[in-house]
């Protein structure tokens, strides 16, 4: 370019930028247009071959108590529907669902496509597919809080319209969460579908080197001998036997740390996940995970699972979702043994997980969309769930007989921890868009306290402020 | 004592590349327990393949191979002539347009890909490959027009000239002799295109999700997802089915490049 | 010289052929831009200001910086010496240069697979010096304690990877140098130093230039490797995007990270442009 830019090239130049400017300013209003008038979906099927008569005669789950679904009488015409869930991704559960929606594919000629989505691209879907008022899911699968942040942006239906399942009771833990829901939002959400919780997994050879005080039965049982102090003890046991750091915790991208320090350690010892942050119990409690830290394996930072430390034998005493660690149990179930989580000096605080059904707003065919849903939750077919994804059931009448060595171990301890008497279940609070932020603090926390060893009561006090704004601005009170 | 040399260094280049692929193929077939102990595993297994079949691998594979020469088609067609007058032609702003048009492609795509998704939905684009592939040309035509650019830009203006002399119209002068000089260069930037959409992970997710195309189909369960990364025997199954493919590819492209090269080279 | 043409054709058909690239860019790639940069700005404060005064800011400069500064440098120097070692004939020459640009193919994710099963704890370079005798316990490149390690396996494997982008552009370059100036320079009696620094670099300044342009635009948007073997405590500008936007969900701290990065490309791209002046042969 020889000398300075002349004038005209720099008309050009500008007038090009003016010209991106406005297309991309034009473009952005064209596919923002606010919706004109609500949108009367409910039973417009337009993309699939559904004839319209249909919605009303077959047995769909209406108020007037039928027998249970039986197989239509008439064969109807082949109906597609879609079901984006995120959970049951990994290969293994991928295909287990395939299989299991096989059976309603038989039964009522419904075909679902099962689509495991991560939690960002189906928020994303969702947003992008409703705002352009051409949604193609029709059921969404979710944990109780991603359904949280989707009704907070009104992009679910109202699934009361539906009426009442038949002849299942679902446990009050789940309805407790469907009744909050209805409480912030106005509606029925979602329909419960299966629940997990978090639990410790011990390689059975940690058990040789327990400390003085805790014994076996103690740690399976979950007696209030098995404290969190009484973990670190053993830790530092095997490392001083062993020379190696054999306890774990999934303190990767991805990995579900926050749980822990919110719904485990801080209800263990202060009662509260949230309303006693900074607190001297508070203090306590991050002194105890210090200490932990030490004897913990260091690249804990890198895993957002546990199965695969586990199965390597890195770690030998782990915390992590029962979905996260079920594949290195059902792989070698005689190397470990599923066992509650440890109390604290309050209680033995733990997360009930919920995963449930929704349907988005607008979505195609949601009278099928409902049988879905009917399907997933019936006794019978929670129990299969149950029997082979380490989820469990929401539906009491359900009675899974677990056969697979892997699956039994993981349920007996998830029992063993929801028997325990000092028990405190708690759920993961619904914070809607804020969630994120909530997330934040505690992994925050523990960068800063456990990883740069800060002085605990600074940054206790530093972060408080924001996590209370979060609770003030949503007018809930703290939990 | 000069071939020593050179020899010391192609094994070493042999070896650089080839042990971290050849090792991960190895350990996507071998039983996971043995692979934590040992070197060289033992017992292998197929197990991780089978289930990445059934969940549909092949016909993501062969979407990925249409979205890839489709990208390909695109960006020339509309990347070359541009290519061209920014390498060959006076003009004033040439700098500044080169600078333009680099411009486009600072933002990272996860940025670009959502509202792209809800365009696409309105007019019908939407989880279709022509989707991708146009999406992929909006990424691949910076790079392609750059790199034409500098390849055009070093072609003898005498010998173009002399085709003139010769009686040979503009368009002649192009096609009998600055593209066959440019060959190579032009089949870097063919290949360019269609490893960057091969390879392209996070608009093809956001914009499909029936029609997958393979990297997102393999992937979608490890990044960013919810329910449990992907087991290390997944992974390794994951990457071997990823690079496959493209291997076999790059056999093919090799005997056209170094065709092309060593035609161009010897003058 | 020889300009018969329609003087007008002459003057506008530069821009004619242009304008298809243009236009199409514009819409692809111009929209988002724009959404992006409404993000960024929104809010009472603007996020951009947001992440211009967070504390974080620092860190995730310093680390940004660390892989750019380490990883350019050496890619466009191993390319160029390969592309002259490449020139060399003898056996098996196209087989090896075949390997060489093998990771062209292999995605950025793909690559950071590779290289974590070769660095991990139970991983190739592990099980090997164990066998060997020459550790006794595992050598941890991946953890929070070791995160330098973690940064030096990122570098390398972004270097095994992507040189091969560098090659490509420079060894196309290599092979239009007219062989005339070497053996002019031979001639003259230069040694290999000299006829790298007053033949072949100057000629090859069009790649190089290219070279740079691409490879720092793409260094600038690295997000696979990193996150795959550097987890959330390795910070770049590219990860602060994907982090704001997925784990907190505020797409206007993402867009700000992104217009922030964009900015920086912008700048360095000019520079580059400015400084290296292509010589018409």
């Amino acid at each position: 370019m020889k000398g300075a830019v002349k004038p005209k090239v720099l008309g050009i130049i500008i007038a090009i930028i003016v010209v991106v400017a406005i297309i991309g300013i034009a473009a952005y209003y064209f596919t923002t247009l606010p919706a004109p008038s609500p949108t009367p979906t409910p039973t417009s099927p337009t993309p699939t071959p559904t004839p319209t008569p249909s919605p009303t005669p077959t047995p769909s789950p209406t108020p007037t108590p039928s027998p249970t679904p039986t197989p239509i009488p008439t064969p109807r015409p082949l109906v597609k529907i879609i079901f984006a869930s995120t959970q049951l991704a990994p290969a293994a559960e991928q295909a287990f669902m395939r299989g299991l929606l096989t059976s309603l594919l038989h039964e009522k000629n419904i075909q679902v496509e099962f689509v495991p989505l991560g939690y960002t691209d189906m928020a994303a879907k969702l947003e992008a597919e409703i705002t352009a008022r051409a949604v193609t899911v029709s059921v969404i699968g979710g944990l109780a809080t991603e359904i949280d942040y989707f009704a907070s942006k009104g992009w679910l239906e109202d699934l009361a319209k539906f009426g009442v399942l038949p002849e299942r009771t679902f446990v009050d833990t789940a309805l407790r969460v469907v009744d909050e829901h209805k409480r912030l939002y106005g509606i029925t959400s979602f329909v419960p579908w299966m629940t997990a919780t978090f639990v410790i997994v011990v390689n059975n050879e940690a058990f040789k080197y327990l400390p003085e005080g805790l014994t076996r039965e103690d740690v399976i049982m979950g007696t209030e001998k098995w404290t969190w102090d009484m973990l670190v003890t053993w830790a530092r046991n095997i490392y001083e036997k062993t020379g190696e750091k054999r306890a774990g915790i999934p303190a990767g991208a991805g990995g579900l740390l926050h749980r822990l320090l919110h719904g485990y350690l801080y209800v263990s010892y202060t009662g509260y996940q949230s309303k006693y942050f900074n607190s001297p119990e508070a203090i306590g409690m991050w002194n105890m995970l210090r200490e932990l830290w030490k004897y913990c394996h260091p690249e804990s930072t890198t895993w957002a699972a546990m199965a695969d430390p586990l199965l390597r034998g890195d770690v030998w005493i782990a915390w992590d979702h029962t979905a996260r660690i079920i594949a290195a149990v059902k792989a070698y179930p005689d190397m470990f043994t599923v066992v509650p989580v440890p109390r604290g000096p309050v209680s033995r605080g733990y997360i009930i997980v919920l995963a449930g059904l929704a349907i988005p707003k607008g979505a195609p065919n949601q009278d099928v969309a409902w049988e879905l849903i009917e399907f997933l939750t019936r006794p019978e077919i929670q129990a299969r769930i149950a029997e082979n994804v380490g989820f469990f059931p929401v539906v009491k009448e359900a009675t899974p007989v677990i056969v697979d060595p892997g699956v039994k171990k993981i349920s007996e301890g998830v029992g063993a921890q929801l028997a325990t008497i000092d028990g405190k279940p708690v759920f993961i609070p619904m914070l809607g868009g804020k969630a994120g932020d909530f997330v934040a603090i505690y992994r925050e926390a523990f960068e800063r306290i456990v990883l740069k060893g800060e002085d605990i009561s600074a940054v206790l006090a530093e972060l408080e402020p924001s996590l209370k704004a979060i609770f003030a601005e949503l007018g809930i009170p703290e939990p | 004592m000069r071939k020593i040399w050179i020899y010391i260094v192609v094994v070493f280049i042999s070896l650089w590349i080839l042990v971290p692929i050849v090792y991960t193929i190895i350990a996507s077939f071998a039983d996971i327990r043995d692979y934590y102990t040992s070197l060289i595993p033992r017992k292998y297994t197929l197990k991780y393949y089978e289930e990445y079949w059934r969940l549909g691998v092949g016909s993501a594979l062969l979407r990925s191979i249409q979205v890839g020469l489709l990208t390909i088609t695109l960006s020339f067609l509309i990347g070359i002539p541009a290519g061209y007058s920014i390498g060959r032609l006076k003009f004033r702003g040439r700098d500044v347009i080169k600078v333009t048009i680099l411009f486009f492609r600072v933002l990272p795509i996860v940025i670009m890909a959502v509202p792209l998704a809800v365009l696409f939905i309105k007019i019908g684009l939407y989880d279709t490959l022509i989707g991708v592939a146009l999406t992929h040309t909006a990424i691949a035509l910076p790079f392609v027009v750059l790199i034409t650019s500098s390849i055009f830009i070093s072609i003898p203006r005498e010998l173009e000239e002399a085709g003139v002399v010769f009686g040979l119209s503009s368009l002649q002068v192009f096609t009998k002799i600055t593209l066959p000089l440019a060959a190579p260069g032009l089949s870097a930037a063919a290949m360019f295109a269609f490893l960057i959409s091969w390879n392209e992970v996070v608009a093809a997710t956001i914009l499909s999700y029936l029609n997958r195309t393979l990297p997102a189909m393999v992937l979608t369960p490890y990044v960013m997802g919810t329910g449990g990364e992907l087991p290390d025997p997944y992974k390794f199954a994951a990457a071997t089915i990823m690079i496959a493919p493209a291997l076999v590819f790059m056999a093919y492209i090799r005997k056209y490049l170094t065709a092309m090269w060593g035609a161009a080279g010897v003058r | 010289m020889v300009l018969s043409v329609n003087f007008k054709l002459r003057v506008f058909s530069p821009y004619i052929l242009i304008l298809p690239t243009l236009i199409y860019v514009a819409f692809f790639t111009g929209y988002p831009i724009v959404y992006a940069i409404n993000l960024a700005l929104t809010g009472s404060t603007p996020a951009l200001l947001q992440v211009i005064t967070s504390p974080r800011l620092r860190e995730v400069l310093l680390y940004t910086t660390m892989i750019i500064v380490s990883v350019i440098p050496i890619q466009l120097a191993v390319a160029i010496f390969t592309s002259l070692f490449f020139i060399n004939r003898f056996k098996g020459r196209e087989l090896v240069l075949y390997l060489f640009i093998l990771p062209l193919a292999i995605s950025e994710v793909a690559a950071a697979l590779l290289w974590y099963t070769m660095l991990s704890s139970r991983g190739f370079l592990n099980k090997l010096l164990l066998e060997l005798g020459v550790i006794s316990r595992p050598i941890y490149f991946f953890g929070y304690e070791f995160r330098d390690r973690t940064l030096l396996a990122i570098v390398l494997t972004e270097i095994w990877r992507a040189t091969a982008i560098v090659f490509v552009i420079i060894y196309a370059g290599i092979q239009m140098i007219n062989r005339e100036y070497l053996e002019a320079a031979d001639i003259f009696g230069f040694n290999f130093w000299q006829k790298l620094r007053y033949v072949i670099l100057p000629l090859l300044k069009p790649s190089i230039q290219t070279a740079l342009i691409i490879r720092t635009l793409f260094a600038f948007q690295i997000v696979g490797p990193i996150l795959i073997l550097g987890g959330e405590y390795v910070r770049v500008m590219a990860t602060e995007v994907v982090y704001w936007y997925s784990m907190r969900m505020n797409p206007y701290m993402a867009s700000a990270w992104a217009v922030l990065i964009g900015c920086i490309v912008l700048v360095l791209g000019s520079i580059y442009i400015k400084l290296i002046k292509p010589v018409e042969v």
